[in-house]
């Protein structure tokens, strides 16, 4: 009975899939925020090198990843694809689950498949600093770990409710020598203005990305690096379904389900596009690609599908996508990563096209999943990637009503190590289900006359 | 150093032990039933606990009111403030909550029921924070700590920011002994909160203020208000919030009907709100939990009824409550007087609880529990 799947080193992939190339008609541009038209290479140039600029907009099927990249990544790549046998006998399902594990990596998740890339590059570009925003951390101790590989400098906004709810995150960037600061901060004019307006503000990620934009448009010797939602990001994350890909071709599976959580939606990107590619060109017609996300911040199910700002404060492009607002504030719930009001271009436009769908879940339940996961498998799974667990699990459940034997394949993007406090809150009976409004908000919207 | 008004209700919970279901006018029958005091002990309990306090000047009432209690646990730092002779009686607790309150404690802890809660607050109203040990034989009010042990760390971590409000409620004990309950929103006093016992819970869960969630639920309610659409604002905090960002007068213990940004009706009974809604007017409740048990209907919000509800229609009713509110009620509950209406609530409802953002609370249902 094989549980884990491997690949060997020389087996990591040469090539970022981009499925943009497989997509009916262009993606709807970004729009320069103050203008509303379409941006250029030069809009960028401020704050992203010009080779994570050129793959932001090609429509290239693949694009080369670089050796030195490919090396950085033998710390880790490729992950292992494990088979889910106890989960599965737990559930008594008919249903094979499959989840790959992207907690094997330095900093505990898949956000090192893209910190590196992104280093490199501006690396390469002659950039000696790098300003990121970070949610729960995740991304923060990732970028942290790549810029020192790179000896750039780092600062990272991390959102205020994460910085003192998750202490250990922040030490870890502080290993990697990296300079974290509790968002909104003072050393910006976002984070002022913010902090004027409201002192006991959370933070949000919307307001940290702004924070994070300012600094390196006003520092020449600096970029921003974005962790998720972007277009270049969700293309180096396809190391993760290419890998799964080969692995279940090694014991002659293909999945019928692929599920991620969604919060910028990379992680879900990485695992879901090369399938989502077998999708549209048609080879694997029936793959159903499931996003899982939580019911406070429900984006892709609750949201509207239209241009938006990316962050809180009006500096970035408005991306055409899924939305709650950019000034929505999600509450402050555990899954602190997926606290995102848009979602990447890519992600949205494939949901709206129907060529995957989404689903949205309470604080508690997915907690449920995490622990029959732990109990199960094993692995204490961080509150993220609990929404995937969740989704996998009710898909597994419903096989066992069916009777039908389908393969589900998750992404198990992280472990929660870090995030005790909330599993402590979890059997403390203290987390709160919150859920978005919408009914609430679409019948006023609907009633509202338009204005022309 | 905080000063803290302490006083006990002598007689409160002797009726219930022995069925009289409140002791107001019946203690002589209550003692003839071999009653016996309660309050003393569950008092006890509490200042034990924090008899080692250095930070506590208590002052107090003498005898039975206070000052025995305070003695046998070992407290030293207090000063007899009010002299009362005899039988104790609502008077007594009125004239020494007068007394604390001229005397300006921080806190006033008291140790009794619903009706010592009701006496106390119509002396000191708001002008002093309240806390209760729970003891008494009714205790709708939510000015009670669940025990006399949380009470104890209510009143040593007690920080005048950290403020709830909470409903008094009046209980009408004559119908209550013949199994009817009739409770009022009496007034709403503020009591302490704790934020949060874990530090790291603490973090998490802390959600700024009652006062800074309060203005964020009122702003998304008038942002989604609807031209043409009665809004029936029910009692409370949170609802007067409400008015106060739509810039119309609200009683605070009233129902009041609100269109077009303008008031209709101000602190109407069943009656007249029936009229309003009678004729087809399309109407929206804004309603808010009431009391320690957190009920979105049947206390203190009679005027709305069944006929009302059903009029106005489940789905158009809008329950909006404070984060801190819903932590310490994790059922909500539905008493209507209409059994068949109160199941059609279901199992769950959504509670507004931030600006666009709501809570899933689950609603007690007979069935299942």
């Amino acid at each position: 009975m094989q549980t884990k799947i491997l690949l060997d080193e020389e087996q990591i992939p040469k090539k970022w899939y981009n499925v943009q190339a497989d997509l009916k008609s262009p993606l709807d541009p970004p729009l320069h925020p103050k203008t509303q038209k379409p941006i250029g290479p030069e809009d960028l140039s401020a704050i992203f090198p010009m080779e994570l600029i050129r793959q932001e907009v090609t429509t290239d099927r693949h694009i080369s990843i670089p050796e030195e990249v490919q090396d950085v990544m033998r710390l880790w790549r490729p992950s292992p694809l494990y088979r889910a046998h106890r989960l599965e006998k737990f559930l008594k399902t008919p249903a094979k689950i499959y989840y790959k594990w992207e907690g094997v990596s330095p900093a505990g998740s898949h956000k090192t498949n893209t910190s590196i890339p992104q280093a490199y590059y501006n690396m390469k570009a002659g950039i000696e600093r790098i300003a990121t925003e970070t949610g729960a951390g995740q991304w923060g101790s990732a970028m942290a770990f790549a810029t020192m590989l790179y000896d750039l400098e780092c600062t990272i906004y991390m959102v205020r409710s994460s910085y003192t709810q998750k202490p250990y995150r922040k030490s870890m960037m502080h290993v990697w020598g990296a300079e974290c600061l509790p968002s909104p901060s003072t050393k910006t004019n976002a984070g002022r203005a913010m902090l004027e307006k409201d002192p006991d503000t959370p933070g949000s990620l919307g307001m940290a990305i702004s924070e994070a934009v300012e600094d390196a448009a006003s520092h020449s010797n600096t970029n921003y690096a974005l962790g998720s939602v972007l277009n270049h990001v969700c293309l180096h994350q396809t190391v993760i379904g290419l890998e799964c890909r080969e692995q279940l071709a090694m014991v002659d599976d293909y999945p019928d389900v692929v599920i991620g959580c969604v919060g910028g939606g990379s992680n879900f990107a990485g695992i879901s596009f090369p399938f989502a590619g077998d999708k549209l060109t048609g080879k694997h017609k029936d793959v159903d690609i499931i996003g899982a996300e939580p019911a406070s911040c429900p984006t892709l199910t609750k949201g509207l599908f239209t241009y938006d700002l990316a962050d809180e404060a009006g500096y970035t492009p408005l991306l055409k996508m899924f939305t709650l607002g950019h000034d929505f504030v999600p509450p402050s719930m555990h899954a602190g990563g997926l606290r995102y009001h848009g979602d990447s271009p890519i992600v949205s436009r494939l949901v709206n096209d129907g060529v995957m769908r989404a689903v949205a879940y309470h604080q508690s339940e997915v907690f449920d999943a995490a622990q029959t996961f732990a109990r199960t498998e094993g692995i204490i799974v961080a509150p993220e990637t609990s929404h995937a667990v969740k989704s996998a699990i009710d898909e597994a459940l419903k096989c066992k009503k069916t009777g039908e034997d389908k393969t589900i394949l998750f992404n198990c993007s992280g472990h929660g190590n870090f995030d005790m406090s909330a599993y402590d809150a979890y059997y403390e009976g203290k987390l709160v289900d919150y859920e978005y409004p919408d009914e609430l908000i679409k019948e006023s919207l609907a009633r509202i006359p338009k204005i022309s | 150093m905080k000063r803290i008004g302490f006083l006990i209700n002598p007689i409160a919970g002797m009726g219930g032990a022995v069925g009289l279901k409140g002791t107001d006018g019946n203690v002589e029958e209550a003692r003839r039933r071999g009653a016996l005091p309660l309050a003393q002990n569950r008092a006890r309990i509490t200042l034990s606990l924090l008899s080692h306090d250095k930070r506590l000047d208590f002052v107090t009432c003498s005898g039975a009111m206070g000052e025995d209690a305070l003695r046998e646990t070992g407290i030293q730092q207090y000063q007899v403030i009010y002299h009362f002779k005899g039988e104790s009686n609502a008077q007594n607790t009125r004239q020494a909550a007068q007394a604390f309150l001229k005397a300006g404690v921080d806190l006033l802890l008291f140790c009794g029921g619903d009706g010592t809660a009701r006496d106390i607050f119509d002396e000191v109203g708001r002008n002093v924070p309240i806390l209760g040990i729970p003891a008494g034989v009714k205790m709708y009010s939510a000015v009670f700590a669940i025990d006399p042990v949380t009470a104890a760390e209510l009143v040593a971590g007690y920080q005048i920011k950290s403020l709830r409000d909470s409903e008094v409620m009046d209980v009408d004990e004559e119908a209550y002994r013949t199994g009817e309950l009739k409770t009022r929103l009496h007034g709403i006093a503020r009591t302490p909160v704790l934020p949060g016992k874990v530090q790291l819970s603490k973090q998490i869960f802390e959600e700024g203020d009652e006062e800074r969630a309060k203005g964020e639920i009122a702003r998304f309610i008038h942002e989604i208000m609807i031209p043409d659409v009665l809004y029936i604002l029910c009692a409370g905090t949170t609802t007067d919030s409400i008015a106060r960002a739509l810039g119309v007068k609200k009683t605070l213990l009233g129902v009041d009907a609100v269109k077009n940004g303008k008031t209709v009706a101000l602190d109407i009974d069943e009656k007249t709100l029936w009229a309003l809604i009678e004729q087809g007017q399309e109407a929206k409740i804004l309603i808010s939990p009431i009391g320690a048990q957190g009920f979105i209907l049947g206390r203190g919000n009679q005027q709305i009824s069944a006929r009302i509800v059903r009029r106005v229609g489940i789905g158009n009713i809008i329950v909006v409550a404070t984060p801190h509110k819903l932590r310490e009620t994790p059922v909500l509950y539905v008493d209507s007087g209409d059994p068949a209406l109160d199941a059609e609530f279901g199992d769950s409802v959504l509670v507004v609880s931030g600006y666009r953002m709501a809570q899933r609370k689950r609603i007690y249902q007979v069935e299942r529990g």
